[in-house]
């Protein structure tokens, strides 16, 4: 797999850092996968697929030195080794102990990370169990060191016999050093066209069963090589009580070849095995020995199935044997890109979008009335387009892996409150812009929380009470609507009482109830800071913090929530966001000679509106009636200090945008029409004017500011 | 494989079928055995097999299998292959 990684690491900061960005992706994905294990217990190729995570983990945990997350794993492992390869049946009971087992996992990595010497509490408990079924599993007696109260396990107090053992320490020293004398002495004889490479074989327990031989690709190597070296560390047997001729023992083979063979033909002998199990190195042609890493331990295709493949080789030997994993048989090749190079590539295609309009759109290219220039400039703008969608959908990954996290918090929240729930997952296909789903786990496990907590009733008899299904259903949908993306929580609880928040907003001074507040904008009350109608406070939610810094963190992503509810019937929290942070779809609108954009999302309606309903009050300014509301007039030339001549309302232009605080309407000159705009970050300057989140380049070369509409407040005269 | 007295011969391109055969073959007679040698021309075919003689030396030290002793073996179908274990 290709990497990018930054240069300023040194190698060993490099290789951790991508072990410590793969763990956290086995333990994501251990921690859904093991769910979806809870819900079917017999699905044994997601078995396999877990006991592969652990397995890897287990490897690279021990490589680093994370020796306590390594001394779990390794016991968890074999517990999951035992029940897939006897395909005995899990007993119900156990299967708490599983997910729990996931838990400490990730509460060992946080420890291992941060450097901190206390494990988590549920370490050595957790590691007892799992030691306690292997017994009972295997009908071994084993005396489980009882922990004393409050003292946790150290590493020094585990055996680390078993894994040093298996990870071949001693003899390991001595295949380094043989294999680098090997490779020095390649180096010296390398001629012209000739590579050498370092391929590291570490084939996994079962890889015989899985038809694959440390001599077959010693064998394909060495029809195209010109010289061929191979190094079996065979530290890791032992005698014949714990050998089986068809489990692969042998821990780690060192092959140093050279080849006229590139990197791709050599790869490609490796790409049925997993990635853990292999690690090809070109090595530099230079007497120096300099190792020249190129990681390119194959992210292919989660390919698990290898024996299916149509392309399989004549002299390879795999044997047809167990059935692939259940969510691994995608083919799609993959490449990881650090987001920042991403990043770098859509503003470089934003200039390139820019440049494309300029020159469209420049009035002495187009006054040279020449056919072949105009059919150019549109070629050169259909594929300026087309890049610019290609490397936006870059940024789009499916919200599924967030709604998979989701249903974890659904099972935890509904064990701790004893409610009987179904959780629904609709559109997990739904692409959002990869920066913005990292924000958004957050604000979604609190709505969950929330609408478990307090959306459902309190218990089954209420349910019933009403004329429900004793079982709660929580709905979480993803959806595309007028170019936005909608997230939103629904349970089928209780609704929302308007009269109670609006009772408790007067109460709070956040209304005077003197509002002719429509239902939205009462049910918006609950995200004001501090604002809570929950009777009871839980660890789960109900303690008056929380929605609104749901609201805020979603306003950061330039969305916004909203909130629909009947009494009786249930609640809906949406999240309407933009498609990505890094393009905005806008209205741009002229205002003293000047270009604004005001974000689409925000835009209510635009009118010229009649003299009749525009008001002028004394210290508190202008107003517009519209429909029983009255909605603050907001003049851009006064919130940005425009010298220019004042028109009346009804000579300009009206948008009514919707903003934290209410309806505004800001007067423009002229409507100019909707565009999407590449965002620019403003200067040091201006980016302190909060009125301003950012710029953008026009097609004709002007700048354009990007409106902060929330920020917006009427300037009054004195 | 020949089996005379307590000396034991066997071909190195055994398939994992006769690996596992010899590894059954021999747990039970491995007090008797006391050297295992090669039938010359014949070339490795399986790791398993070399992972099992490793076992086997492990298992009875005073075993003598000259193969393994020589630490590699060079063939025009692998290469050199050369094998560490600490005893």
């Amino acid at each position: 797999m290709a990497r990018y990684i930054g240069c300023a690491m040194t190698k060993k900061e490099q290789v951790k850092a991508i072990f410590i960005e793969e763990a956290g992706e086995i333990i994501e994905k251990l921690d859904v996968d093991i769910l979806r294990f809870e819900e079917d217990s017999s699905d044994f190729n997601l078995l396999n697929e877990i006991f592969r995570g652990v397995h890897t983990l287990k490897g690279n945990s021990n490589a680093f030195g994370f020796t306590r997350l390594g001394e779990f794993v390794h016991h968890f492992e074999d517990l999951l080794d035992y029940y897939r390869t006897t395909r005995d049946e899990i007993e119900e009971h156990y299967l708490d102990l599983f997910v729990g087992s996931v838990d400490v996992v990730k509460e060992v990595m946080i420890c291992e990370l941060d450097e901190v010497e206390t494990l988590p509490g549920g370490y050595g408990e957790y590691l007892g169990k799992i030691k306690d079924l292997i017994a009972i599993k295997t009908n071994k007696t084993v005396v489980t060191v009882p922990q004393m109260s409050g003292v946790e396990p150290t590493i020094d107090a585990i055996s680390m016999s078993d894994l040093a053992a298996e990870f071949g320490l001693g003899c390991q020293e001595e295949v380094s050093k043989t294999v680098t004398n090997c490779i020095k002495t390649k180096q010296i004889s390398q001629e012209d066209g000739l590579n050498l490479y370092l391929i590291n074989l570490t084939l996994d327990s079962d890889s015989y069963k899985r038809g694959f031989d440390h001599l077959i690709f010693l064998h394909l190597l060495k029809e195209k090589a010109a010289s061929l070296d191979s190094f079996f560390n065979m530290e890791s047997i032992g005698t014949l009580d714990n050998f089986l001729s068809e489990e692969n023992k042998i821990l780690n083979v060192s092959i140093v070849v050279l080849t006229s063979q590139s990197l791709e033909e050599v790869t490609e002998y490796f790409e049925f095995l997993f990635e853990n199990e292999y690690l090809i190195t070109l090595v530099e042609p230079s007497i120096t020995g300099v190792i020249k890493e190129r990681d390119i331990a194959p992210e292919k295709p989660n390919i698990v199935d290898a024996r299916k493949g149509s392309d399989r080789r004549k002299d390879d030997r795999r044997e047809p044997t167990e059935t692939s994993s259940s969510s691994a048989l995608t083919t799609k090749s993959t490449i990881r890109i650090d987001t920042i190079k991403l990043d770098e590539l859509f503003d470089s295609v934003g200039e390139l979008v820019i440049a494309q309009n300029f020159v469209a759109q420049n009035e002495k290219i187009r006054a040279i009335e020449d056919e072949s220039i105009s059919r150019a400039i549109e070629t050169l703008s259909k594929i300026t387009k087309k890049i610019q969608d290609r490397v936006m959908s870059l940024r789009m990954v499916a919200i599924r892996d967030t709604f998979d996290k989701m249903k974890r918090v659904v099972r935890d929240t509904s064990k701790k409150t004893g409610k009987e729930l179904r959780l629904i997952v609709v559109g997990e296909e739904t692409e959002i812009d990869k920066t913005m789903i990292d924000s958004l786990s957050d604000p979604l496990i609190h709505i969950i929380r929330n609408a478990i907590d307090h959306g459902l009733e309190a218990d089954a008899a209420e349910r019933l009470s009403v004329g429900k299904k004793t079982e709660g259903t929580i709905t979480l949908r993803a959806f595309h609507k007028s170019g936005s993306i909608v997230i939103s929580v629904s349970d089928d609880g209780r609704g929302i009482n308007k009269e109670k928040v609006l009772q408790k907003a007067i109460e709070r001074g956040v209304v005077t109830g003197d509002e002719n507040l429509t239902d939205s904008q009462i049910f918006a009350l609950l995200m004001q800071p501090g604002f809570s109608t929950a009777d009871t406070i839980s660890d789960l939610s109900g303690r008056g913090v929380g929605l609104d810094v749901v609201k805020t963190s979603i306003e950061k992503l330039r969305g916004k929530i909203e909130v629909d509810s009947k009494e009786g019937e249930g609640t809906v929290f949406s999240m309407v966001l933009p498609l990505t942070l890094a393009i905005i779809d806008g209205m741009l609108v002229r205002t003293a000679g000047e270009i604004y954009i005001i974000p689409t999302l925000s835009v209510v309606e635009s009118f010229r509106p009649d003299k009749e309903i525009v008001h002028s009050l004394k210290g508190k300014g202008e107003f517009v009636s519209m429909r029983a509301q009255h909605i603050p007039v907001i003049r851009l030339s006064d919130v940005f200090a425009l010298d220019v001549k004042r028109i009346e309302p009804w000579e300009g232009i009206l948008v009514c945008v919707e903003t934290g605080a209410g309806r505004v309407a800001i007067m423009v000159d002229e409507l100019l029409g909707r565009q999407q705009v590449v965002i620019k970050t403003l200067g040091q300057s201006l980016s302190k004017l909060k009125e301003i989140t950012g710029g953008a380049i026009l097609g004709n070369g002007d700048i354009a500011l990007i409106l902060n509409v929330d920020e917006l407040c009427p300037v009054f005269e004195s | 494989m020949e089996f005379n007295g307590d000396e034991l011969t066997i071909e190195l391109d055994m398939s994992m079928e006769e690996i596992r055969e010899f590894e059954h073959f021999v747990r039970s007679r491995l007090e008797y055995i006391e050297l295992i040698a090669v039938e010359e021309g014949t070339t490795l075919k399986s790791s398993a097999l070399l992972a099992l003689l490793v076992s086997l030396k492990r298992t009875k030290p005073e075993l003598k299998i000259p193969f393994l002793e020589q630490g590699m073996s060079n063939s025009s179908a692998y290469g050199s292959i050369h094998w560490m274990c600490h005893d």
